[in-house]
């Protein structure tokens, strides 16, 4: 077990005078189901964008699995094992269901354009090997009836569990999730809660952010809080529901 | 139901065209023939430049508006490589390399513009290529016009048509002396609807493999592709090359219909009649163009015969007046009754007007 799977040295972004990251030093432990919470605005999806490539950082490193990956492409980052998810649904709209997860699932060999002249048939056993991991994977998920509706027809939440079955059939070794339950029903919100725990006993590395304290609590490991860019709290959600600074952190964003 | 839908989409369209070509022969008593044939062969390449277009923009989401200087790079490359006559002398090259091997080295050199022109623009923002390709082509179109002593510059090209026309089999010209058309240019019309036929294969084999998808994955959200550890970029390029390298088929064929090459072929006019072209017949869609094209070509090539029966005295600018004016209106009433074109999916709307 890597203690320190995915971690972060002095790791520093700005946007004009705001910081919106400066964080010294934090790391994820492999296997472990950690949460990320602060007050809007604390910096969790810059955090998440900075350490998925999705934007370079001003100062400081980041590793992956002991490797330093502080200027990798997103595409890079992804193909080691770490795949995101987006605060603000990226679904792929005028695709299928299905074709969203067989894209995502899609090893990068069997999207070449050579293959798919020369259409082999290991690529079409390829595929369908694929198509019954999707099926597997949407059933799970209860979208099974979506597979060939396009997705841009379904409700905020269905495409919340949409980006979770396209991380899924990705195969990630670590899993970093922005907001998954955010705008979704009580219900659905539970059937999400219980998968991303089977996913974490299934040995993915997760890493969550998420506003809903309740689901937070409930199946994390460990919880870090930032506010303002910067790491306050760190440990076991037992300590971090008694901890001083988190409370002031969150009354104080009441008061203002 | 999408394949029964298709399918009246596709009457349709083939109705539209059948009575457009109709339209033409009503409005032509005498020389519908050749008319028919100038027109079809018109068709035929700006359709298959316009499907190029549909790899670039409907499949992978990327505005491309310098299209004219891929068509140019493929026809330049394959004429300056066989023997031709260029420039205000007339300067005469007599050796060169067979028709079919430089038109492979033609296309292949428009598809490698395409990757020289993506390299550093591709990865801007869709506003920003759109903006780089307008301009990449127009300097382009200024090189080759000013490079006189190899491009021929305004003098252009000349006596090339004989490396092509020497493999014209022999039924179209005993069709032409029946028919009455010329034959060289029936030779063309038949190039460019075959080049069609097969582009249309290819792309077929391609929309639905994994690469397409992939593709098509890239016009709806660059971000989700990455995240799932693919290289947009890369796919992006690999879209520019193609498109371009049909583009420059296209080209090739233009520069035969032609007879005679020069830059003012490829003025952005051109990368506009395309894209008219591509909206017509529908977005995404492979075989749509085909029928924009035809339909495209029924209006410029008759508005004249059109705008004499409307306006009896009208005279030749009138006539180009008129002639913009039924194209942009039929654009219009697409856009607001078929907004995916004719062929296109409702479903998968690329021109969305928010
Ligand atoms: N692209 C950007 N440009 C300018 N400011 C930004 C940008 N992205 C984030 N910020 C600012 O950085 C801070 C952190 O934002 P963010 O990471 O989205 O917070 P959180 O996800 O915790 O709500 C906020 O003050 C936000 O306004
Ligand atoms: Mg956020």
């Amino acid at each position: 077990m890597l203690n320190n799977l995915i971690s972060v040295k002095n790791l520093k972004k700005s946007f004009g005078g705001i910081t919106a990251v400066d964080i010294k030093e934090l790391s994820f432990i492999e296997g472990e189901l950690t949460s990320v919470i602060g007050p809007n605005g604390a910096g969790k999806t810059t955090f998440f964008d900075l350490i998925s490539g999705f934007q370079n950082a001003d100062s400081g490193d980041i590793f992956l699995k002991e490797k330093n990956i502080s200027n990798s492409q997103p595409y890079k980052i992804a193909r080691m094992g770490m795949v995101r998810t987006f605060q603000l649904t990226k679904v792929f709209d005028r695709m299928t269901v299905m074709e969203n997860l067989l894209f995502s699932g899609s090893d990068v060999n069997n999207d070449s354009f050579l293959r798919s002249i020369l259409k082999l048939n290991s690529q079409k056993v390829y595929e369908n090997s694929l198509k019954d991991k999707a099926n597997e994977i949407m059933n799970d998920l209860n979208i099974g009836h979506m597979a060939d509706s396009y997705a841009r027809e379904l409700s905020g939440g269905q495409k919340k569990l949409l980006e979770l079955a396209r991380a899924i059939i990705n195969e990630p070794e670590i899993l970093l999730l922005d907001e998954p339950l955010a705008g979704v029903n009580p219900k659905l919100a539970e059937d999400i809660l219980s998968l991303i725990k089977k996913l974490s006993e299934d040995g993915i590395t997760i890493v969550m952010v998420e506003h809903n304290i309740e689901a937070v609590m409930k199946i994390s490991e460990r919880v870090v809080v930032l506010a303002e860019g910067s790491l306050i709290a760190d440990g076991s959600p037992n300590e971090i529901r008694t901890n001083k600074n988190v409370i002031e952190a969150y009354l104080g964003k009441d008061d203002e | 139901m999408i394949t029964k839908r298709f399918s009246l989409q596709f009457i349709f369209a083939l109705s539209i065209s059948i009575f457009s070509i109709y339209l033409v022969f009503f409005l032509n008593p005498d020389g519908a023939i050749r008319i028919l044939l100038n027109l079809v062969t018109f068709a035929g390449i700006y359709g298959l430049s316009a499907i190029g277009l549909n790899v670039h923009f409907g499949w992978t989401g990327l505005l491309n508006f310098g299209h004219a200087s891929f068509m140019g790079v493929g026809a330049y490359v394959t004429l300056l490589l066989m023997p031709h006559a260029a420039g205000r002398e007339g300067v005469v090259v007599t050796t060169g390399l067979p028709f079919f091997v430089a038109l492979i080295i033609g296309i292949l050199a428009a598809a490698l513009f395409g990757l020289l022109l993506g390299l550093p623009a591709i990865r801007l923002r869709g506003d920003y290529l759109a903006i780089v390709t307008i301009a990449a082509a127009e300097i382009f179109r200024l090189l080759v016009r000013d490079l006189e002593s190899i491009t021929g510059g305004v003098y252009g090209i000349i006596n090339y048509t004989e490396n092509f026309q020497k493999y014209r089999p022999s039924f179209i010209d005993e069709l032409s002396d029946n028919l009455g058309f010329s034959a060289s240019q029936g030779w063309v019309c038949l190039a460019a609807w075959i080049s069609i036929f097969f582009t249309v294969l290819f792309l077929k084999r391609l929309s639905k493999s994994p690469w397409g998808r992939a593709l098509r994955a890239v016009r709806e959200d660059e971000d989700a592709v990455r995240a799932m550890g693919k290289n947009a970029v890369w796919l992006k390029l690999q879209s520019f090359m193609l498109g371009a390298g049909i583009a420059g088929l296209s080209g090739v064929l233009l520069a035969f219909n032609y007879g005679s090459l020069e830059s003012t072929v490829f003025i952005p006019l051109l990368t506009f009649y395309v894209w008219a072209i591509m909206i017509l017949g529908g977005v995404g869609t492979i075989t749509g163009p085909i029928f924009g094209s035809i339909i495209f070509w029924v209006i410029i090539s008759e508005t004249d015969r059109l705008a004499y029966l409307l306006f009896e005295n009208a005279n030749g600018q009138q006539l180009a007046g008129v002639r913009f004016l039924l194209v942009g209106v039929l654009i219009m009433f697409l856009m607001i009754f078929r907004p995916s074109g004719l062929l296109g999916k409702k479903e998968e709307l690329l021109l969305d007007v928010k």
